[in-house]
């Protein structure tokens, strides 16, 4: 009797009766169990819901067997579209199996997965990403920019470029000399017919950096978007819950020893945190008012010195910028290139300091441990984007004022951004990781080895770096065409960079990352990084002087070419185009919007609070349905006790 | 295709693949690791369905599991007769579950049986302080362990009987986007 009460009740999970029921009783609540059309409707369905019963491997291939005897029953047309319907769900689940053996690095993933966790991971997914976005533009620009330019080898109008033939390493570094003259830069491009008056090479250069940039915005958004509808469904208390570190804390993919005994660690260290929280919102309650005074006042004062601290760092930046155009001559290659490459290397050394400062400050802000880690990150944000907003903002004014050829020194100055960040990143993991963990590793009980530690990987500050990266690419490449290509590079090697840092060097992170806020918010962030480096596009366009070089030199500017391209079209298609470019037809689109999107916005309100009242039905439905069996169950137990006795 | 396998009828392998999120690869892949876990009770010829269980003590050896703090409920969950002698049915079962494929319901179905220590069918709070101690080795003061026990329970618990039951846990996990990811082993 014992054995039977302790066999765990595969078939069902049923109230309280099955701790008190006998043998018999489990049988007859089976009995009904299988008569309710719940469980029937479910029979029925094709092959899929097999896999997905509770039920152990008997239990199921029974099931099928009776699947199997009703199709002989079944005409011959219902059981041929079953079975064209399996075929056809087979087929796509090996098409999904060769695709994502397409993806590369599976393996080396799956391994990274495991030893430190799941957020890593995401960083390098991320990478991956970035690394096939890349490729598509580079695609595009193949096809739209250089392969017209190449092809077509004569004819366009001359072009004189100012440069010295040096033809030295420092032009690899600095992007002159035989750099400027190649295919990376705008300069080499020019203004040639192919076919008709529509048919230039300028006109599909132009038509290929849109579509990229079209293209990147309409990926991103269907990434966003995935991501937060995800997020808006489940809900946002989550990350607070205690039952959800508990249940869901381990993470069943790690077999390493060392790893397991860090997630426990990990786990630990969470639930800590959590408890002093808790601690900490009770003192919060219970702030008097001259506290809490004292306290806003101090907020206060160290928000006054953050953007104090950020109003000094642009002040920086514009002088380097400043400073770097006037360009020196007769002075050492070391020197020359330090002083043409001084912007980048402010803008490094701003985004490495100052958020170690914005990391003290805050402690002394007396907010909780996740408001201060979510306020250092907010601020980091901000800094790297608007540095790089700032840089380009000062670059901008100044190059529409003073130079002949803007566009190419535009061009120039993305790719030094570029190819600084490279060699940030190296020096970073080959000259402050590597070293850090050596010592640590070889000398661990000396005084230096615990003052500096090994390093940390901070998920969020690395993919802020990424997201600042294909920025910077995005923002150059109408005058750096080949940019996507350097950038792809770029990536490869910030990829194992990144791997030889985190396997060889990192200590394990102390705090879980949240994978899938987290992954809207840098989703996020990538789509401000694209609408920023569109913004810039569109004002380059407008305040650039047409250099002597390039697709839109002198008359031809980008308006030239296009409307010279739409004189040519036909009669009604130039009418259309004028219609759909006209106020008229953009106010109507932007009230069209808004009516679509008050509509989506209420329809999601309603879907939600239909969510709620259906999650509390069921509950209700399935307390109900527990009770009714139970009911029957004692029922037919009590009938069969007097059913004997009755004989 | 290529070679002909001895070890399954055809039929067996449609049954299995029909059955569960493996293909039919992956379901040879899976014999011959359930093979080497036990060379000498294990047939290589699986066409008669030999009746085979393998104790729990060398499942739980496994690479996949041996870090894991529950591995000795996993494999309990998935035997039939509960003290974790898994035939090779259980342990194509187990690891379909467990894969990335199965869906969010059927996990939370296993995983519930899996934090249900006195398998009562309902999470009360034993139970929870013993998942506890397992996530954290012991290294929680008793005192901790009871205010994170009844902190989770408060949280999830919706029909106020200060215990989970399956509805009350489903509702929970439905709300922790990581769940598919955490409650996976790759095989």
């Amino acid at each position: 009797m014992e054995d039977n009460q302790r066999r765990v009740n595969f078939q069902r999970l049923s109230s309280e009766d099955s701790a008190i029921s006998d043998d018999s009783c489990e049988y007859y609540q089976t009995d009904i169990y299988e008569h309710l059309p719940s469980t029937l409707s479910r029979d029925w369905n094709s092959i899929q819901s097999l896999k997905m019963l509770p039920l152990c491997m008997q239990e199921k291939r029974n099931i099928r067997e009776r699947l199997h005897q009703q199709k002989l029953k079944i005409g011959h047309w219902e059981s041929w579209r079953r079975s064209q319907r399996i075929a056809w769900r087979r087929m796509v689940e090996q098409l999904k199996g060769f695709f994502s053996r397409l993806l590369p690095w599976k393996h080396t993933l799956h391994k990274i997965e495991g030893r430190f966790g799941v957020g890593v991971k995401a960083y390098f997914v991320f990478l991956r990403y970035l690394l096939g976005l890349n490729l598509l533009n580079c695609v595009i620009i193949a096809l739209s920019v250089l392969l017209p330019s190449l092809y077509i080898k004569k004819g366009g109008p001359h072009c004189n470029l100012t440069s010295k033939d040096n033809g030295s390493v420092l032009d690899v570094f600095l992007g002159s000399g035989f750099l400027e003259r190649s295919p990376v830069f705008y300069s080499f491009y020019k203004l040639k017919n192919i076919d008709k008056q529509c048919l230039n090479t300028s006109l599909l250069f132009f038509a290929g950096m849109v579509l990229i940039l079209l293209l990147s915005f309409l990926m991103i958004v269907r990434r966003t978007v995935v991501g937060y509808k995800h997020t808006w469904m489940t809900g946002n208390h989550f990350s607070m819950n205690m039952s959800y570190k508990v249940f869901c804390g381990w993470d069943f993919c790690i077999q390493d020893p060392q790893a397991a005994f860090l997630k426990h660690s990990f786990i630990k260290n969470e639930l800590k945190m959590d408890l002093e929280e808790q601690r900490f919102r009770l003192r919060v309650s219970q702030r008097t008012l001259k506290q809490k005074v004292v306290l806003f006042f101090l907020r206060l004062i160290l928000n006054i010195s953050v953007l104090a601290l950020l109003g000094g760092s642009f002040a920086l930046i514009y002088y380097a910028t400043i400073k770097s155009q006037n360009k020196l001559d007769n002075v050492h290659w070391t020197l020359k290139l330090l002083w043409e490459y001084l912007p980048p290397i402010t803008i490094t050394v701003v985004n490495f300091v100052l958020p170690q400062m914005f990391c003290v400050i805050v402690t002394f802000e007396d907010y909780s441990l996740t408001t201060q880690l979510n306020l250092t990150l907010v601020r980091s944000i901000f800094l790297k984007l608007a540095s790089l907003g700032i840089y380009l903002f000062f670059l901008i004014t100044y190059l529409t004022t003073s130079i002949q050829n803007p566009e190419t020194e535009f061009g120039k100055e993305m790719y030094k951004l570029t190819i600084f960040h490279l060699l940030a990143c190296f020096c970073n993991a080959f000259l402050v990781s590597f070293p850090r963990a050596w010592i640590v590793d070889k000398y661990p009980s000396s005084m230096l080895a615990k003052k500096i530690g090994k390093p940390e990987f901070v998920i969020p500050l690395n993919i802020l770096d990424l997201v600042y990266s294909q920025t910077v690419t995005w923002v150059g490449v109408f005058y750096c065409p080949l940019l996507p290509a350097i950038s792809i590079v770029k990536l490869l090697v910030i990829f194992y960079m990144k791997m030889f840092t985190v396997i060889r060097c990192c200590a394990p992170a102390q705090r879980m990352f949240r994978t899938t806020s987290s992954s809207v918010l840098f989703n996020f962030m990538l789509l401000l990084g694209l609408i920023m480096s569109a913004v810039t596009l569109g004002v380059n366009i407008n305040m650039f002087v047409p250099g002597t070089c390039g697709p839109f030199m002198g008359d031809s500017s980008v308006f030239n070419v296009t409307s010279e391209c739409v004189q040519t079209l036909p009669r009604p298609v130039r009418n259309g185009i004028s219609y759909i470019t006209s106020e008229a037809f953009a106010f109507a689109l932007i009230l069209a919007e808004v009516i679509i999107l008050t509509s989506l916005v209420s329809r999601g309100g309603a879907n939600r609070k239909t969510i709620e009242r259906l999650k509390d039905m069921l509950v209700m439905c399935s307390s109900d349905k527990r009770f009714l069996v139970k009911q029957h169950a004692t029922l037919i137990r009590r009938q069969r006790r007097i059913a004997p006795s009755t004989e | 295709m290529g070679n002909k396998q001895t070890i399954f009828t055809d039929e067996q392998l449609d049954a299995y693949q029909d059955c569960t999120f493996f293909t039919r690869k992956e379901i040879l892949r899976l014999h011959g690791r359930f093979h080497e876990l036990a060379p000498h009770l294990v047939p290589m010829d699986y066409t008669d369905d030999p009746d085979v269980k393998i104790p729990l003590a060398l499942i739980v050896n496994m690479p996949e599991l041996k870090e894991n703090p529950f591995r000795n409920r996993i494999v309990e969950s998935f035997s039939e007769d509960g003290l974790g002698n898994l035939s090779f049915n259980d342990f194509v079962d187990m690891f379909s579950v467990l894969s990335e494929m199965a869906p969010r319901e059927l996990k939370a179905i296993y995983a519930f049986k899996i934090y249900d220590f006195n398998v009562d069918n309902y999470l009360c709070k034993e139970d929870l302080e013993k998942t506890l101690n397992k996530l954290t080795k012991e290294e929680l003061t008793p005192e901790e362990v009871n205010l994170v026990c009844e902190k989770a329970i408060e949280e999830a618990d919706l029909d106020g009987d200060s215990k989970l039951s399956f509805a009350d846990f489903e509702n929970m996990i439905s709300r922790a986007p990581d769940f598919l990811s955490t409650f996976h082993i790759r095989i």
